[in-house]
């Protein structure tokens, strides 16, 4: 399987000027992907560590203040490759729907609310392909009744229909030209577990009908366990871990990650879960050294100078940590 | 049937609520005045003549007795409402007997065609221009726009109106400055190009404020309509931009749009009283001035019942419309 969407080095600051005070945060700062054609890439992280900002670059849908400062973001589709930066207008939407596409975060309000769901379904639909209002009536009946979504939503207006049942539709409409690369930011969110558990089952079966790619970005390490094969770990714009599913599961080695994993309750523990100390840190001055020194229980003096290096410390399993670094050092000799 | 139970019967109450209390609140409010309308037509009377104080008295006396203003406001309440019953708002005191319907009758054609000419230019206009300037808001000739009309919009009706009247009637002498129209009154160009010249300078000074307001109104809408997640979403999806404008942007943004034209129409029955006292034009805004001054109490009344009657009807029009552009009020 090749890889379908690649970064090197991507560095995007959030640049904004006022009053003469200049501001740069730096939420995206070097981060090197390659994102293998039709896997579940997931990219988990807490608030505010530059995920969705990661997802806007990937996209390609990004407006001033948020500016690539470095790095490319190229696309490898076809046998071309396309770097995201050079795209004209045009290819911008000939790519958008037919081939990449974008689940958005809170689908409560991306549906038009004085718009019937077909009439929406029909604009998405005839701008990136010649249909005419019936035939587009009747690609998303033929499409919803595969994902097992009652007909009657077509004629309905947002507003009729109950939040999962929104983002369901949603996910229809950013899935319905089958696109070979779907981003999705947060699609389970705010739904209650239940719902989740339908909204994730639709997920899969939309990306394993087409063996599309899906990148899904999450802080919930659940719906990850649930749906992804290989997992990124995003810190204060660093990707910090990335390994399979199962490794970062079972055996996380950046002491961010473990944390994060430790912090999951469990069926067979009623002991207390503990949260990591501190808070995360304001992107716009962040920490020297290794952004994680401060809330960093194994921290040496060494984290607090040197950024780390993402290493392979394992075969297909990424960290960047001075300390396990150094354990791997100590064990080699 | 549970339609017009739950939606359009209390709608319809609503209005008849309003407009009674509308009326008994105006009936009151011209007898709570200082001014007394007989009063006033005797000092006119007396002005220039001395009067033997016993004639004087009997002659009060006869006036308020023909006016209906001898009994008490009770009774006086219950004849008007009588009349009312059978439109008749009683006579002029200012221009006794004429009745004030005839009055009215007169000069409403005058305000209904300025102002309805009016309040639909400035509407479509500011709402066509704010609309594209918040949408086209890094465009040069939006931010210029934006410019021109937030200097014009804080300026007071009154200097707007006088600078008009200053630099195209005194000084240039292209319009004049008095009147509605010339000639007898004819379905000829002749007649309505006279029409068109008399109104124009009333007319165009309410559309400029008019347009400024609904340009500002029109563009922070817009603002905020483009902002939202589902015009972004369309937008990233690369749906046409026509169709974003119109059904994305448009179409959300009209919901108060059409609020604002219906409650503006309404308020045409109330008259443009500063307008048309400037330009003398003889529609009711220019009557009602009068009959303030003369204290004339029915011809005030029959003016803002007509007003009220206005505005409420408008309100419930809008409240049995209003389904019909919003899917989310609609009874399910």
């Amino acid at each position: 399987m090749g890889t379908i969407i690649e970064t090197n080095d991507l560095r995007a600051y959030y640049i904004t000027q006022a009053y003469g005070v200049e501001r740069t945060v730096k939420a995206v700062d070097g981060i090197t992907l390659r994102i293998k054609e039709g896997e579940v890439y997931g990219i988990a992280g807490e608030s505010g560590c530059g995920k969705s900002t990661l997802l806007r670059i990937l996209l390609g849908a990004y407006e001033p203040p948020l500016t690539v400062v470095g790095g490319e973001v190229k696309y490898h589709l076809d046998g071309d490759i396309l770097d995201a930066a050079d795209l004209t207008d045009e290819q911008q939407r000939d790519l958008k729907w037919r081939t990449i596409s974008y689940i958005p975060q809170g689908s409560m309000h991306v549906l038009n609310p004085v718009r019937r769901i077909r009439d929406t379904f029909h604009d998405f639909i005839s701008a990136h392909r010649d249909a005419t209002k019936s035939e587009s009536f009747q690609l998303t009946a033929d499409y919803l009744r595969d994902l097992g979504l009652p007909e009657k939503v077509l004629a309905s207006y947002p507003h009729q229909l109950s939040g999962g049942m929104r983002q369901r539709v949603t996910i229809a409409l950013a899935t319905i030209l089958w696109p070979k690369l779907i981003f999705a930011d947060e699609p389970t969110t705010a739904l209650d577990v239940v719902v989740q558990r339908g909204v994730i089952q639709m997920l899969k079966d939309v990306q394993q009908k087409e063996g599309s790619t899906l990148v899904l970005i999450t802080h919930d390490i659940g719906v990850h366990a649930n749906l992804a094969d290989r997992i990124g770990i995003l810190y204060a714009g660093k990707l910090v871990e990335e390994s399979d599913t199962k490794t970062i599961l079972e055996n996380p080695r950046h002491p961010y990650t473990r944390f994060l994993i430790e912090s999951l309750p469990s069926l067979d523990s009623r002991e207390e879960r503990l949260a990591i100390p501190g808070r995360p840190p304001a992107l716009d001055r962040p920490p020297s050294g290794c952004r994680f020194h401060e809330r960093c229980p194994l921290a040496k003096d060494i984290c607090q100078t040197v950024e780390p290096d993402l290493i392979e410390i394992e075969p297909k399993h990424f960290t960047a940590c001075h300390v396990v670094e150094e354990e791997l050092s100590s064990v080699a000799v | 049937m549970n339609l017009l139970r739950t939606y359009i019967l209390p709608r319809i109450f609503q209005w008849f609520l309003v407009v009674f209390i509308g009326i008994t609140v105006t009936f009151l409010i011209p007898r709570l005045s200082p001014i007394n309308p007989v009063d006033e037509i005797l000092a006119r009377m007396t002005a220039f003549q001395t009067m033997d104080p016993e004639a004087f008295k009997t002659m009060r006396e006869t006036t308020l007795a023909l006016y209906g203003l001898d009994k008490t406001l009770l009774e006086q309440y219950v004849l008007y409402w009588q009349r009312l019953m059978v439109g008749d708002l009683g006579p002029s005191f200012g221009n006794f007997p004429r009745p004030v319907t005839e009055i009215i009758a007169t000069a409403l054609p005058w305000t209904i065609g300025l102002l309805l000419t009016t309040t639909i230019i400035s509407w479509t206009a500011g709402v066509l221009l704010g609309s594209l300037a918040g949408y086209f808001h890094n465009r040069r000739w939006a931010q210029v726009f934006e410019r021109v009309v937030v200097v014009i919009y804080p300026v007071p009706y009154l200097i707007i109106a006088f600078v008009l009247i200053l630099i195209f009637v005194a000084e240039l002498k292209w319009f004049p400055l008095m009147g509605g129209s010339r000639g007898d009154a004819a379905l000829t160009w002749e007649y309505i190009s006279t029409l068109i010249y008399f109104g124009f300078m009333p007319a165009l000074s309410v559309v400029i404020g008019a347009t400024a307001f609904r340009f500002i109104m029109a563009k922070s809408l817009t603002t905020t309509e483009i902002a939202s997640d589902y015009v972004q979403y369309a937008e990233l999806a690369a749906v046409p931009k026509r169709k974003i404008i119109l059904f994305y942007v448009a179409r959300n943004t009209m919901l108060p749009q059409v609020t604002d034209l219906a409650l503006s129409l309404g308020l045409i029955f109330e008259g443009a009283l500063i307008t048309e006292v400037l330009f003398t034009y003889p529609g009711i805004g220019f009557v009602l001035y009068n009959a303030i001054y003369n204290g004339d109490y029915n011809v005030i009344m029959g003016i803002t019942l007509l007003s009220i009657i206005g505005v409420a009807t408008a309100a419930l029009l809008i409240d049995l419309l209003y389904p019909l552009f919003d899917p989310r009020v609609r009874l399910r």
